[in-house]
């Protein structure tokens, strides 16, 4: 993991006002996005942050689930 | 003292942006003459409105061409007068007070917004532009019923707009072959003059009468009609004055056993 | 063995439980209440006539900013005297005494509001927390506050003794920083609840018993909010002292700079009172000079918070950097984010950022105007004292409960899901506030619904953002359902020798560093009533003036009818079962605990 758990569940946490003001901010350049469509922005962001969370970090310090012997 | 380098340009940062604040607001008083309420007006006694010029008849006025004063008062739960009409492009100072408890007057999704404390009276001009309905709501706890307490504001266009008061007054009842005479109070409280007609509607009669009255003027009309014609029985009359009506029943009987009417020609 | 407060100061530390306890206990009353209104007000379910509605708000509204905040205030001052100074307090039944007064004080104006349900009695109190007049609440309610409000008076008498004690022993020391804040708090809240005092004694309370005819609604207004800004900071300052004593340790490092703390508490007792006027900005009856010198003294007043923010990130940055943080952002990622101390700190810092800047909409004084009395004002103080204390409260317990209990912690990991939900949950209920405000929507409302109009949103629709309302709500409830699991699963924990020390945060800038005038209370205590002398006799003389010092004849609302044979009965009998109950409850609790836990 490239981040500690706790770590993650706090930067989910920051999704929330992101997206909420996501909204009020696109609409001010006339893109009016409905709850749905910001609901299935947030759940594409989620699966990223997991993704990116979850990722074999490809630095030096590889995690630590590469350790196990083949 | 040490004070860190960064820590010195943060608070200077933090200087400039306060001072910029308060630049905004100052530009906003006193180039774009956004005013506070204030304490230009006297105070009132909340118990006696009554008998206050001002607030014994709330209501609309014209003062200047483009230009119009109304006088508002809120109580547990309500604005009076209900609906405030005023005209398009005017400009319109508002003058709020309030019988009892503190409340507000606000126009929703303006910046229209004041207490409405009782003893004071709150002063705020406005400028309407185009025809719209605007809402008005109490946004200060004022008691159980205060989420009741409602209004509106109708801009309405010059067309439609008139300061005419209406009422009209008649009989009860009268004998048959007796007169019936409806007496009609019509105030022009706009300061130009009006042409209009008056118009009474009874039984199948239509009495109509063309009128011109001044700015600020009252014109008393007395519309007189044979009770014969109409016959016995009860007979709805309404008076009309552009948008407005008042209205009344007569009832004509052949034996009225009244007293005192002396009433033999 | 271990070093914690405990260990140190075991007759303190159950002063200090006791305060706590009340402090939690009205924060779950608070919680119930504020699901209940916000299910009401946006229609999702309403079980409760309207009319109750504010009888709810008003016991939602003095739990948590009164009763919650203040006797969680009173417990960390406690602790932070005792703590930097390293004594015990000077006489411990002095400060059973004090507590004892604010439980009573807050007992039996809890007993005027709730008894407002019912109409067994005719008592009812249901005026809201800012209580103006002509609205008019039962005696009690203005009583129970006095006796509450003259139980902080002798708390802050408690910490000077200790500090007088201290000093007479060490002449030549700097206050220790902790205790500086306490200091200079409670300096700001002597000047602060004079207006209060005055408002309740001179007028509100005789008015209530049918002493004097009637008041002036405008000079009573006035004096509550003379108080009733301070007292933000009352609630706040206890929370930026957790930021700048506890945090820097927390996030494992150091205290920026200590003589920059004592800068911004010296501005929060001088800048604090002499701005109470901009909550009265659409007041008629005020004139509008006085309303722009309070509106400067408010801008000044972002100057404190703004260096806060500073000191608060530096200092994070600092100890992130100790633990082998690196990079221009990258040392965010050394943080303890698994620790619910910081993390609930940490995302209480950021709230209240934002809360910066709708605070800074709400006080330009001409963009009040569309704002004052709206929904966004609630979406606003959710944020600060509703988020930026509220949530620092609730996770610094994490922290102090094994230092005053003794006990460890019940669960680190329902910890953490307690503050991220709660963050969570405010920023969904906060937003739509906002965003509700800016359309009309008025706060202080049983049914935002109206017959003749509608309120128009830009984005989405009012049942949107009723929703929105409404799932926050929820969520905020359920951290609150956790936190209370956490507090009460401590409890029944059994005592633990391995507790972290009783210790606060060092500092990279020490009190050296400090101009000795900054520890000149005398001085800037001068300064506040002079500056408040300046902001307030020319409104003050105005109002009287103008509507005279006991106001026009008026017709009051009467929320209750009195009835002074029930009041002195009641009043005895709250009176004793208080004194009985309150001061054991702490006690009370673990033993029963412990009897039944074998
Ligand atoms: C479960 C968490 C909470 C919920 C669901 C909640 C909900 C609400 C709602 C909906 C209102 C607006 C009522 C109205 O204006 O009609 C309100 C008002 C208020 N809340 Fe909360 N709240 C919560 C927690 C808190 C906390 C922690 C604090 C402070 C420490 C707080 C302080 C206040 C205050 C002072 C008011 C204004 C009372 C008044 O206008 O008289 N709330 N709350
Ligand atoms: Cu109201
Ligand atoms: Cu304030």
């Amino acid at each position: 993991m490239r981040i500690s758990k706790g770590g993650l569940l706090v930067v989910l946490a920051l999704l929330a006002p992101l997206l909420v003001e996501l909204r009020t901010v696109l609409a001010w350049v006339n893109v009016e996005l409905s709850v749905l469509e910001s609901a299935a922005i947030g759940l594409i962001l989620v699966v990223a942050i997991f993704v990116w969370a979850f990722w074999p970090d490809n630095g030096n310090d590889g995690p630590t689930s590469d350790s196990s012997p083949r | 003292m040490n004070i860190h380098a960064y820590e010195k340009l943060w608070l200077v940062a933090a200087m400039l942006l306060i001072v910029g604040f308060i630049a905004t607001i100052t530009y906003g008083s006193v180039a774009l003459g956004i005013t506070m309420v204030g304490d230009q007006q006297d105070t009132v006694e909340p118990t006696e409105l009554a008998d206050d010029d001002r607030f014994d008849d709330p209501r609309v006025e014209q003062v200047g061409e483009n230009e119009y004063e109304a006088y508002v008062v809120a109580q547990t739960f309500s604005f009076q007068p209900n609906p405030i009409e005023v005209p398009e492009d005017s400009d319109v100072t508002f003058y709020v007070t309030s019988r009892d408890v503190i409340h507000s007057f606000s126009l929703v999704g303006t910046n229209v917004n004041t207490m409405v404390i009782p003893g004071e009276v709150a002063e705020m001009t406005v400028e309407f532009d185009d025809p719209a309905e605007y809402g008005v709501v109490c946004n200060e706890y004022c008691g159980p019923g205060h989420h009741d307490m409602e209004g509106e504001v109708h801009v309405v266009s010059e067309d439609e707009f008139d300061l005419t008061e209406l009422e009209a007054d008649g009989p009860d009842e009268v004998e048959t072959g007796d007169e019936i005479s409806v007496d009609v109070t019509t105030e022009n409280r706009q300061l130009e003059a009006i042409e209009t007609t008056i118009t009474l509607e009874i039984g199948d009669e239509t009495l109509t009468e063309d009128v011109t009255i001044e700015g600020g003027e009252t014109l008393e009309t007395t519309f007189t009609v044979d009770s014969a014609t109409l016959g016995e029985g009860d007979h709805d009359w309404t008076v009309t004055v552009d948008d407005h009506t008042d209205s009344g029943t007569v009832t004509v009987a052949d034996d009225l056993e009244d007293d005192g009417g002396d009433d033999d020609e | 063995m271990s070093n914690a407060y405990i260990d140190q100061f075991p007759a303190e530390a159950k002063v200090i439980r006791a305060a706590f306890y009340s402090s939690f206990f009205a924060l779950a009353l608070g919680g119930v209440f504020g699901i209940i209104q916000t299910l009401h007000r946006t229609g999702y379910y309403r079980f409760i006539d309207s009319a109750d509605y504010y009888t709810v708000l008003t016991a939602h509204g003095v739990f948590l900013v009164i009763s919650f905040t203040i006797f969680f205030l009173v417990g960390i001052f406690t602790w932070a005297i005792t703590t930097s100074l390293d004594r015990g307090v000077e006489d411990l039944r002095f400060t059973w005494g004090w507590y004892g007064l604010m439980a009573v004080g807050i007992t039996l104006t809890g007993v005027a509001i709730l008894a407002g349900f019912t109409d067994a009695t005719d008592i009812s109190a249901s005026v809201l927390f800012t209580f103006y007049a002509p609205l008019q609440a039962h005696p009690l309610f203005y009583l129970g506050l006095v006796l509450f409000v003259v139980g902080t008076w002798f708390a802050g008498v408690d910490w000077f003794r200790s500090w007088w004690a201290w000093k007479a022993e060490n002449p030549d020391e700097r206050i220790p920083l902790p205790a500086f804040m306490v200091l200079t708090t409670m300096l700001m809240w002597y000047i602060a609840t004079l207006g209060v005092a005055a408002a309740i004694l001179l007028f509100l309370l005789p008015w209530s018993l049918g002493l004097i005819e009637s008041v002036n609604p405008l000079l009573t207004r006035t004096l509550f909010w003379f108080f009733g800004h301070p007292v933000v900071y009352f609630w706040l300052m206890p929370a930026y002292m957790m930021w700048y004593v506890l945090l820097p340790k927390i996030s494992g490092g150091k205290l920026f700079s200590d003589p920059l703390a004592r800068v911004v508490f010296v501005l929060f007792l001088i800048l604090s009172v002499p701005t109470g006027i901009h909550h009265q900005y659409l007041d008629p009856g005020i004139a509008e000079g006085f309303k722009f010198i309070a509106m400067t003294n408010t801008m000044f007043l972002l100057l404190p918070s703004l260096l806060t923010a500073f000191t608060v990130v530096a200092s994070m940055e600092h100890g992130a950097r100790q633990r082998g943080g690196e990079g221009y952002l990258g040392w965010l990622k050394a943080l303890p984010w698994r620790d619910p101390v910081f993390a609930g700190m940490a995302l209480a810092g950021l709230m209240f950022a934002a809360a910066g800047f709708s605070g800074m909409i709400n006080a330009g004084m001409n963009i009040n105007y569309l704002v004052h009395n709206t929904f966004w004002v609630v979406g606003h103080f959710h944020l600060t004292v509703g988020t930026a204390v509220a949530l620092t409260f609730m996770a610094v317990t994490y922290w102090f409960l094994p230092q005053v209990t003794g006990k460890q912690l019940w669960s680190r990991s329902v910890a953490l899901g307690q503050v991220v939900l709660w963050f969570v949950g405010m920023t969904f209920m906060s937003n739509a506030m906002h965003r509700g405000g800016l359309l009309g929507i008025p706060r202080r409302t049983a049914e935002p619904q109206y017959d003749g109009f509608e309120f128009e949103a830009a984005v989405g629709s009012v049942a949107e953002l009723d929703a929105q309302i409404a799932l926050g709500g929820v969520l905020l409830t359920l951290s609150l359902v956790l936190f209370f699991a956490n507090v009460v699963g401590t409890a029944l924990n059994g005592r633990s020798d391995d507790l972290p020390d009783n210790s606060y945060a060092g500092t990279l800038s020490g009190p050296e560093d400090a101009p000795q005038i900054l520890d000149n209370l005398k001085l800037w205590t001068a300064i506040a009533v002079v500056l408040v002398i300046f902001a307030y006799t020319f409104p003050l003389l105005s109002i009287i003036d103008r509507g005279g010092l006991f106001g026009p004849e008026l017709v009051e609302l009467p929320l209750s009818t009195l009835d002074l044979e029930s009041i002195s009965a009641l009043a005895l009998a709250v009176e004793q079962s208080t004194i009985a109950t309150l001061e054991t409850t702490a006690d009370t609790a673990t033993a029963v605990i412990a009897g039944v836990i074998p």
